[in-house]
């Protein structure tokens, strides 16, 4: 008994008591969910009744349909102007406010404004937006006009050419504060001495960055694009509320431009019932990321020295 | 430190809160007289004090309504929940798949009740103690047919019947065509190429026939979307997007869209003649949807005046809040095809532990003829389904249609309607359709293009359904 009480002891078996309020609350739903999707992906579950066994007939489907790849190239594409631009954005900032010969003051002041916009609901993002780029007295229209940048108003919202990019633009704007937190973080990490013996040796702003800042921070570079791809091919809010100049839907205006593959999975989820479907679509999607995930890190991961 | 220590303990109690109210079935508020809580989705309200208790859910608030007479001469008490239409499924799913034993009483829409009956949502109203098939005389034939599951079974049934008709101005037509009799002006809407000289020729006038461009849509197509599991593009749908293009290219409408300010406001008199920019949100200076904004923006556009509306019968109650000063110079005639639109469908939960007042509440709704009377009373015109009701009222005259005897009007209407055109498919189909009609009259795609896209996209939505190109 003493034996046995003393094990417990050691062990700190009373620890588990304290996390097994969360185990059962991630039991029920995040485990549970995640393998409930992958059972009705096999399924033509309707939303009631039992669900029908159908194999793979789900996931052919998902293959075959053209709105699928439709939708994730509309994805894709948004996500990858995006992350050109936020990262670009969050690089360059870097690069300036990481240089020790500009010492630029108040970075937590610019940490705070560069995030701000990552800290308004979506709902109202998209209105403001909606509102700048109105077609006919939109301010960025009103003040191309003024400048005799352009000679008639964009219909930013309105054409297929200009809408994803605008919302490309606006997760960029969203995003890239997150961003250079995070690289910036990641800068500071880097010991003074790599810095230091690069200026003793001469060495340039761009090689600098090029030789040291760079590869030093390959990790972070390879968790921001990680992250972003997860929450960029995830995209559902914006475009929705956005969807062109109408309102909110899952049609993805002008033309299914906006629509992405979220959309198009809460489309068969909740419009037409089709919850097997859906959860193909879903799994289908998880599968796309992982493999655009492993490449990340074939590619950007290199190896661990 | 101490801090610290109140701080864990809120955090740990909202947690513990946040549980229990995953956890709530939504019966919490019983036993109020009158409670009324809402938010942006759903808007519930307690009445009754005591008894037993019934729980509602449903689209429309007439429910509420109707409730609270109930509670008046029954010793009970009754909740009612009226939900979003776009929540209304998922909620119903998510309750009933879980086993909830409440909503007592359920309903659906037309298009929404072939999956409830499906799932065994509604109880088998056929069976004793209910035995609907005995009332099935009561109730106007195709309201009964809609009812009823695959299998004739009867599973809901509605107080109300919509079948669609045109609502246009009398006295316009009297000036236009010289008659402003209904059977007359009928004739103006036979189909479609007579629709399209109507509308040239109140065009000539000053006049637009109709304010937006989907004033048919009730009457479109002649027979249903999917026939034998097939898609069935008939030409009558065909005839219809031509229509609609018509209508749109030729400024024969005022560019309205359905349910907007300047839609309303055309039922009162002179309205701005809007574009098609403003009517496809590419230009969406003019607020369409705010009346104070709308009249600022359009205080300089041309007006005309509106002589027609489709819609179904319930459209006299929307019109008898939105015709002002042209109250009593309306009629209502005909449209090419029969139709109807919407209407709500009342059952009961499977799960209910409340049956037989749940059943009671029905029959006290849909079948009782002192309801049927106090509803038309109440709603101020609206159309009931029980056919000894709509017989007694046939000679009544609606003094906001120059004294039409509407009643018999619709009776007639709904007489003619074929209820097997309805699918579960039709929203989808429909939207799709939508879809394709708007890109080829606003040139963003030749016919053939928007067709080809129409196929694929209820291909793609329901592959069960065989596409013939």
């Amino acid at each position: 008994m003493a034996v046995a009480k003393k094990r417990m002891k050691n062990r700190n078996n009373a620890a588990y008591l304290f996390v097994l309020p969360f185990i059962i609350v991630f039991l029920i739903f995040s485990v549970y969910p995640v393998f409930r999707t992958l059972f009705l992906s096999f399924t033509t579950y309707k939303g009631y009744g039992e669900p029908e066994f159908t194999g793979l007939a789900n996931y052919i489907r998902v293959v075959k349909d053209k709105f699928f790849w439709r939708s994730l190239y509309n994805t894709v594409k948004m996500w990858s102007l995006n992350i050109v631009l936020q990262l670009g954005l969050a690089f360059l900032l870097t690069i300036v406010f990481s240089d020790i010969k500009y010492k630029i003051r108040g970075l937590a002041i610019f940490r705070a404004v560069y995030y701000l916009p990552n800290l308004i609901a979506a709902t109202s993002v998209a209105f403001l937006f909606k509102t700048l780029l109105d077609w006919k007295y939109g301010t960025v229209n009103q003040i191309l006009l003024a400048s005799g940048l352009v000679s008639e108003q964009i219909n930013w919202l309105g054409q297929k050419s200009t809408a994803w990019a605008v919302v490309s633009v606006i997760q960029a704007w969203m995003w890239f504060g997150n961003s250079f937190i995070i690289l910036m973080a990641g800068v500071q990490g880097i010991p003074n001495d790599y810095f230091e013996a690069a200026a003793i040796d001469g060495a340039g702003r761009w090689k600098v960055f090029g030789s040291i800042t760079l590869p030093l921070l390959r990790p972070i570079l390879l968790y921001v694009a990680v992250t972003s791809l997860i929450g960029g091919l995830q995209l559902f809010d914006l475009p929705f509320l956005i969807n062109g100049v109408a309102g909110a839907s899952t049609a993805g205006e002008p033309g299914g431009t906006l629509q992405t593959v979220v959309m198009y999975l809460y489309k068969f989820g909740f419009e037409t019932r089709q919850v097997g479907f859906a959860s193909a679509i879903a799994y289908t999607l998880f599968f796309i990321i992982l493999f655009i995930s492993v490449m990340e890190f074939k590619f950007l991961g290199g190896k661990e020295d | 430190m101490k801090f610290r220590r109140v701080m864990a303990s809120v955090l740990a109690g909202m947690m513990t809160l946040s549980l229990v109210a995953c956890g709530s079935d939504g019966s919490a508020s019983a036993g109020t007289e009158t409670e009324q809580t809402a938010d942006a989705k759903t808007n519930t309200e307690s009445v009754g004090t005591s008894g037993e208790k019934l729980v509602i859910w449903t689209l429309a608030k007439d429910l509420q309504t109707f409730a609270e007479k109930y509670v008046e001469d029954h010793e009970v008490q009754i909740e009612t929940v009226v939900i979003e239409p776009a929540d209304y499924v998922t909620k119903v799913q998510t309750a009933l798949n879980g086993g909830q034993t409440t909503p007592d009483i359920i309903v659906g829409e037309p298009q929404m009740l072939e999956d409830f009956y499906d799932a065994g949502y509604f109880e088998d109203l056929n069976q004793a103690p209910y035995n609907a098939q005995d009332y099935a005389d009561q109730i106007v034939d195709y309201v009964w047919e809609v009812g009823q599951d695959a299998e004739g079974i009867q599973r809901a049934i509605s107080y109300q019947i919509t079948p669609a008709g045109i609502y246009y101005r009398r006295d316009i037509a009297q000036e236009v065509f010289g008659t402003d009799d209904p059977a007359e002006v009928g004739k103006l809407f036979a189909d479609y190429p007579t629709i399209l000289s109507t509308a040239q020729k109140l065009k000539e006038n000053g006049y637009r026939i109709f304010a937006s461009d989907a004033e048919m849509g009730y009457f479109s197509g002649d027979t249903a979307w999917v026939v034998n599991d097939k898609l069935n593009l008939d030409q009558a749908r065909l005839d219809y997007m031509d229509l609609v293009c018509d209508l749109y290219q030729n400024d024969l409408t005022a560019y309205a869209n359905q349910w907007s300010t300047p839609w309303y406001q055309a039922m009162a008199g002179e309205v701005p003649i809007l574009t098609a920019e403003v009517q496809s949100y590419a230009d969406d200076s003019v607020n369409v949807w705010d009346a104070e904004a709308f009249a600022e923006a359009t205080k300089d556009l041309a007006t005309t005046q509106v002589f027609a509306f489709g819609l179904p019968s319930w459209g006299v109650l929307t019109l008898r809040d939105n015709v002002g000063e042209t109250s009593g110079k309306w009629g209502v005639c005909s449209g090419p095809a029969y139709g109807f639109g919407g209407g709500t469908f009342i059952g009961i939960s499977a799960m209910s532990e409340h049956k037989d007042l749940a059943w009671d509440f029905l029959k006290w709704v849909t079948l009782d003829e002192n309801t049927a009377e106090w509803w038309i009373e109440k709603s101020e015109g609206d159309t009931v389904s029980l056919v000894s009701v709509l017989e007694k009222h046939k000679d009544d005259e609606n003094a906001v249609y120059g004294g039409q005897h509407l009643y018999s009007f619709w009776q007639e209407q709904a007489a003619g309607i074929d209820y097997s055109k309805v699918t579960r498919y039709d929203k989808i189909v429909n939207d799709a359709w939508g879809a394709a009609c708007t890109a080829v009259k606003t040139g963003e795609a030749d016919k053939e293009t928007a067709i080809n896209e129409f196929y694929d996209v209820v291909e793609s939505t329901y592959p069960e359904i065989q596409i013939e190109r």
